[in-house]
């Protein structure tokens, strides 16, 4: 078993759902070719740093996972034939300085994802800052009324 | 001094800062050795050691690969604010 790690850039023009459908899709190539998934990042839609096939933007997803080396080619060659994606980077990690650095950004990937929670809180701190300044206002508008 | 620098002597800002190793998807690290057109900075203007130079290559071009980084920018495909939209 050795560490890799896959960005897949997914194209643009599809749903939510059918963008989270290839993702599942991705990660039951993985898994089926013996692969175990330790984390995966997502990154979301962002835009390219140039064309791919005439899309501007693409939704990129980054999966962690080990697997025997005999395997990446079959997992290459069938994101070659998913017509969904739009281009896929996969890295080895094999040296230890490598390895080391893979379980850090496992373990970065792991801690965003299990923090999504603590981002909703600060959303919802925000809006109700927002609420408050439109109190605000209403009673700035009082007092000129009266 | 028969010839005399054209740049200050350089210290290898990844040494100072101990860098092991870079990821490719954190674009904003690799601002450092890219120029304006998005080419490789050589080693004699950024001062890196070979070392790092090395890592830093594979990394952007890796990221370039990866469509994080453009490999070229012409007149045609110009960006008003570059590093903008890439964070």
């Amino acid at each position: 078993m050795r560490n890799y790690e896959n960005l897949v850039i997914v194209k643009p023009t599809l749903t939510a759902e059918e963008i989270q459908a290839s993702i599942n899709a991705i990660e039951e190539i993985i898994t089926s070719n013996g692969g175990e998934i330790a984390a995966r990042d997502t990154m979301g839609m962002r835009k390219l740093a140039y064309q791919i096939g005439k899309n501007e933007r693409g939704y990129f997803h980054v999966v962690y996972y080990s697997v025997a080396p005999s395997a990446i080619s079959e997992i290459e060659r069938r994101f070659r034939i998913n017509e969904d994606l739009l281009r896929f980077v996969t890295i080895k990690y094999d040296t230890n300085r490598e390895v080391a650095a893979w379980n850090q950004l496992v373990l970065k990937a792991n801690k965003k994802a299990s923090s999504p929670a603590a981002e909703a809180k600060t959303e919802t701190v925000e809006a109700e800052a927002e609420t408050v300044e439109v109190e605000e206002v209403e009673e700035v508008a009082e007092e000129s009324a009266e | 001094m028969a010839e005399r620098r054209k740049y200050k002597k350089r210290y290898c800002k990844y040494c100072e800062a101990k860098v092991d190793f870079m990821d490719y998807k954190d674009v904003g690290a690799l601002r450092f050795s890219l120029s304006e057109r998005y080419k490789i900075m050589p080693r004699r203007l950024t001062g890196n050691c070979k070392r790092h130079q090395d890592m830093i290559s594979t990394v952007i071009k890796r990221a370039r690969a990866a469509a994080l980084v453009p490999y070229t920018v012409t007149r045609k495909t110009v960006v008003t604010a570059p590093f903008e939209n890439l964070k």
